[in-house]
């Protein structure tokens, strides 16, 4: 299968190209262009009506190639490429991993695996998705959610090894690791006033947040995200937010991080998922993942590297993006036969128009172009409208699931639409070939077939 | 009678016109009929159900749910311990077995995801397979007599069948994923009816549970997840009030049990699930359909508008021999509604049986829906769009044509 | 008259249509030429081959059979995309219904033919200007045809005519169209234009008052000439 990411720079160029050469065309081929421009805008509710079919297909494309891109985006910056992510043998992914405390003790002293006083710098984590009742939902909104939870040793050095860093006022899970609950946070029911701490993603908070019925969005600290200070329950367990995981356009922008033992007691879970190890750089992870996967030999180990991880998660942006194509495809057809209608009555009245320019001498392949040029007006006004309108769904967020397509192990995410020049480019390029097919088979019968004395008659 | 003639002979005049008209038409009302259909699947299974709907229970925090199987007789009871407790009117227990055709490198395409069940509760409690059309369900009642009759037996959804490059009758082995050391025989025997479970496998409970008994005694302690293996227990129950005394009964009965079984009814728990895909959905619902359906009717307004301008003349004879302007009005809008739904009609038509029966549903998987099959209301929706569009599209047009001013159009042809 | 002198020279020429399996002969081997400067009017009954005649010199259609020679070249022979090169640059056209270019202002209409030619802006610029003002109407110039009386309308046609100065200007009906006045300052101008500007002029015409202004008028009937005689003024 070619690989379909590619193909958006391709037409970024493709489309710059095409530019030039409609330039050079209109500029050495001595085309009546002004003509067929002058007719768009005399019979310009034609034109807008036209255009504005194709102002939407291209703003339809770009929409969801924004999306398609942020969920790229998303998988492809997530993961520092010096670290390895070490599962069990087998696992499909995190979810499913399965590392004894005692299988991994001694992977922290293999070669490559960066040191700090003297000990690795590392991070042994235990992820779980908690199916977590919605406290007092709002209405029409689900009950339940899947919250990503990860539990950490020390969330300072685990936070280091991904590159993380906390938003301001925040602060890293204690040594302890449990605080007080401020009476001002009216605290979970039972009476129960210590909470485990924990970190949230930026993405995550603000999803939570719009889970508040509008009464508690109008008492809350933040009304548009969970703040510091707020508390929600993982497993029964009351937790207390210290931190706030600042977005950095990775899947942890979705996770909850707790202290591991809150994670091992709440779900019976001896054992890590995920083994995290720093190291140099990227060729050194590269070798100390070969390395682990066929020479180490104390435990049956699974290693990558994480940005093989993240960019492997890439299975469900694959499928939208063929969704995207196919979506916008089908309806850029409808567009073109639109514009066809459009030509072919353009063409139909102006048959003594043509049959004056080929006369004074206009040769019929300068009346081709000229009618496929103006049709390809129509579709780079709507175009360009199109792109603007799209432009402005660029910076939105959405959810959305990133997954390798192994079965289960999706990582839910919060993702940002991200509009760029390869999508711009496709969206012209897609917008301007709409225009030349739509025009140029009217632009044949109405230039080719026409015989100038006969239309005049 | 005779304006209705009038009507399609003018849908005949510019046929070039009305062909790429109704081509236009088609091709928008097969996206949006496509979309619909995957809205609504996803729309029905989340809808709450008041009577006789099914109930999941499922451990209470941990996803992917892993419970000990001696859970199975108590949930499977609705935890009634008493002459007087409610009880489900009927059970299944899911238990997964995930395993590879290759064992040295596993991917997604040799991987096989069975559900480890009783046959017995295949055609009674599975979603879509308990309400299939009489054909299906007969020839599919055989598939699942072969799978009682064969504790090695295994069916397979069309899709993951030509995945794992087998066919019914194959006999092959299945390396444990999930329950490592537990590696299965099976014999193939029959397929999925198209649709939902394309990509999944059935299997006996019984062999399951047998292998990880047998591999107890040869190994002398049990599989580590020998009390994890229990993934879901269906129940359905006959409405709200039974559901609610059910959930209590099984918290009583669990008591501080760990772990702690939570109980949701089958649509709320499919849409926490379809949680994560919300903004998407959303999307579809609220950006693409609309957005289609408003370039259709463009598209419409666009060849109708034409049409008028250019029977600008003609429009003003016919006022002039006497035709009302409701009646030019009614000819108009009457060509694009007949334009309209026509090509609809036939859109959504020719998807439902493209889709359904030549490749065998829409593959675009989300959740665990991997296939949807157009429904055949897809046919009023095609109706429905056809004629939407064409009156938004071309009730301006009609407004133009039924004001046209006869002086001013002959003026214009001296 | 002298072959190699004359601007225009029609020899032999045959044209026949078919119309089903049945053979229409319109022209029927007709000879003729046309001196530099000359205005040749050519008149006759609707169906006697006059327009085609014109077409014909004009490089718009090929004759059956003969030659056609315009300005020493052999226009009977050459191919299409010859045919539109040479007109841009050699003839110029003047219609009985103007058919300008409705979207397009006086100005832009009799720049068009220019648009072939390779001339920088300024220098088109320049002959579109001298161009109206030659037919009296630069301060129209930003004047759409809908915006323009009739007589006005053709003198945008005959400016459009004129502007790639070209070796033969052909006329077909072009007061057809036009009130009688009109008509007579439209004849006023063409006459005009070939005195000052020493243009060869086809004028095909039915109207004997336009016939009167041409130097010369041929008879066409049934596809052959019945006189060629200089008009008694």
């Amino acid at each position: 299968m070619p690989d379909l990411t590619s193909i958006p720079a391709r037409a970024l160029i493709a489309s710059l190209l095409a530019a030039v050469v409609i330039a050079l065309v209109v500029w050495l081929g001595r085309i009546p262009i002004k003509y067929n421009l002058r007719n768009l805008v005399v019979r310009w509710k034609t034109t807008l009506l036209t255009a504005a079919a194709f102002m939407l297909v291209i703003l339809l494309l770009t929409v969801m190639l924004a999306f398609v891109n942020g969920m790229s985006r998303l998988t492809q910056t997530s993961g520092k490429p010096g670290n390895v992510l070490v599962m069990s043998e087998g696992s499909t992914d995190e979810a499913f991993s399965n590392l004894s405390k005692s299988s991994i003790e001694d992977v922290g002293n293999q070669p490559g695996v960066l040191r700090e006083n003297s000990r690795p710098v590392w991070s042994r984590e235990t992820y779980v998705v908690v199916n977590q009742p919605v406290v007092d939902p709002a209405p029409r909104r689900p009950t339940r959610r899947l919250l990503q939870v990860r539990g950490v040793e020390d969330s300072a050095v685990s936070g280091r090894v991904h590159g993380l860093k906390l938003c301001p006022g925040g602060e890293w899970i204690s040594a302890i690791g449990t605080r007080e609950i401020p009476a001002a946070a009216g605290g979970p029911a039972g009476g129960i006033n210590t909470a485990s701490e924990a970190l949230i993603g930026e993405g995550i908070a603000r999803e939570m947040a719009r889970d508040r019925t509008d009464a508690a969005r109008a008492k809350a600290r933040d009304p548009e995200r969970m703040a510091i200070g707020d508390t929600l329950l993982i497993a029964n367990r009351p937790c207390i937010i210290v931190g706030i995981i600042q977005s950095s356009g990775a899947t942890f922008d979705s996770e909850v991080w707790v202290k591991s033992t809150v994670v091992k007691e709440a779900f019976r879970k001896e054992a890590y998922t995920s083994l995290v190890l720093s190291t140099k750089d990227a060729e050194s992870a590269q070798q100390l993942r070969d390395y682990l996967n066929t020479s180490y030999k104390k435990a049956s180990l699974l290693a990558v590297t994480e940005t093989d991880y993240y960019n492997g998660l890439s299975a469900t942006n694959k499928q939208f993006l063929i969704a995207t194509i196919i979506v916008a495809a089908i309806v850029a057809v409808g567009g073109v036969l639109g514009v066809m209608n459009t030509m072919f009555a353009a063409i139909s009245l102006r048959t003594k128009d043509i049959a004056v320019l080929r006369i004074i001498g206009f040769r019929r392949w300068q009346i081709l172009v000229s009618f496929t040029l103006e049709s390809m007006a129509i579709a780079l006004l709507g175009g360009l409208l199109g792109l603007g309108v799209g432009l402005l769904c660029d910076g939105w967020t959405a959810t959305s699931v990133v997954s390798s397509g192994q079965g289960g192990g999706g990582k839910f995410v919060v993702l940002k639409l991200v509009v760029d020049a390869r999508i711009l480019g496709t969206g012209m390029l897609l917008a301007l070939a709409m225009g030349f097919f739509g025009g140029l088979l009217p632009a044949v019968m109405g230039a080719i077939r026409l015989k100038p004395l006969e239309a005049l008659r | 009678m005779k304006f209705l003639l009038l009507i399609f002979k003018n849908v005949r005049r510019n046929l070039l016109r009305s062909i790429l008209t109704a081509l236009g038409t088609m091709v928008l009302v097969l996206v949006v009929t496509l979309v619909w259909t995957v809205l609504k699947a996803l729309d029905t299974a989340t809808t709450e159900k008041s009577q006789n709907f099914k109930m999941i229970c499922s451990e209470q925090w941990r996803f992917p749910s892993m419970m000990p199987i001696s859970y199975a007789t108590l949930l499977r009871d609705g935890g009634a311990r008493d002459a007087g407790d409610a009880r489900p009117i009927d059970f299944m227990t899911w238990q997964f077995y995930v395993g590879t055709t290759d064992p040295n490198k596993h991917t997604f395409e040799s991987s096989l995801f069975a559900f480890a069940m009783d046959p017995n509760k295949l055609m009674a409690m599975m979603d879509d397979l308990d309400s299939l059309p009489a054909n299906d369900a007969a020839r599919f009642a055989q598939v699942v007599a072969k799978l009682k009759a064969n504790k090695r037996g295994l069916i397979v959804g069309k899709d993951r069948l030509a995945m794992i490059k087998k066919q019914v009758g194959d006999k092959f082995k299945l390396t444990g994923i999930n329950f490592k050391g537990i590696d299965l025989e099976f014999e193939i025997v029959g397929v999925f009816p198209s649709g939902r479970y394309n990509l999944s496998a059935a299997m006996n409970d019984t062999y399951l549970n047998d292998s990880l008994d047998a591999y107890k005694t040869a190994d002398g302690k049990p599989h580590e997840l020998a009390d994890k293996s229990l993934a879901l227990v269906w129940l359905k129950v006959p409405d709200m009030e039974t559901y609610h005394k059910v959930e209590q009964q099984i918290a009583k009965a669990l008591g501080n049990a760990n772990p702690a079984v939570k109980c949701e009814t089958a649509s709320s728990g499919i849409a926490s699930f379809l949680e994560a895909y919300r903004d998407l959905i959303w999307g579809m619902r609220w950006l693409l359909s609309p957005a289609i359906i408003i370039t259709l009717a463009l598209v419409i307004a666009n060849a109708i508008s034409i049409s008028v301008r250019e029977r600008r003349t003609e429009l003003a004879v016919m006022k002039v021999l006497g035709f009302r302007p409701v009646q030019i009005m009614v000819l108009v809008l009457g060509e694009a509604l007949l334009l309209g739904v026509g090509a609809g009609v036939a859109s959504a038509g020719l998807t439902y049986l493209a889709v359904n029966y030549i490749w065998g549903g829409l593959p675009f998987s989300i959740a665990f829906f991997p296939a949807f099959l157009i429904p055949i209301n897809a046919l009023w929706w095609g109706l429905a769009i056809g004629a939407g569009a064409s009156l938004a599209g071309s009730i301006v047009p009609a407004w133009n044509a039924q004001s046209v001013k006869v002086s001013e159009v002959f003026s214009k042809v001296t | 008259m002298n072959q190699a002198s004359s601007i225009v020279s029609v020899r032999h020429v045959h044209k026949f249509f078919r119309r089903g399996s049945e053979r229409v002969d319109v022209l029927n081997g007709l000879s003729l030429d046309v001196l530099p400067g000359e205005c040749l009017g050519l008149m006759g009954p609707s169906g006697s081959g006059k327009t085609t005649l014109l077409n014909l010199i004009a490089g718009l259609d090929t004759p059956s059979e003969g030659e056609v020679w315009v300005g020493g070249k052999l226009v009977s022979q050459m191919s299409e995309g010859e045919l539109a090169h040479w007109r841009t640059r050699s003839i110029g056209f003047v219609f009985q219904f103007y058919h300008l270019l409705p979207v397009l202002t006086a100005y832009e209409n009799v720049e068009l033919p220019l648009l072939l030619l390779p001339l920088k802006s300024a220098q088109r610029r320049q002959q579109v200007q001298t161009a109206l003002e030659l037919v009296g109407l630069k301060d129209r110039m930003w004047h759409r045809p809908g915006q323009l009386s009739g007589g006005q309308q053709q003198r945008v046609g005959i400016a459009r005519a004129i502007v790639t100065d070209p070796e033969l200007i052909v006329a077909d009906e072009p007061t057809g169209d036009l009130d009688a006045k009109s008509a007579q300052e439209i004849l006023d101008l063409l006459i005009e234009l070939r005195r000052s500007l020493q243009k060869t002029i086809l004028l095909v015409t039915h109207d004997p008052r336009a016939a009167a202004r041409a130097d010369r008028v041929l008879h066409l009937d049934k596809g052959q000439l019945v006189t060629d005689s200089p008009v008694l003024v």
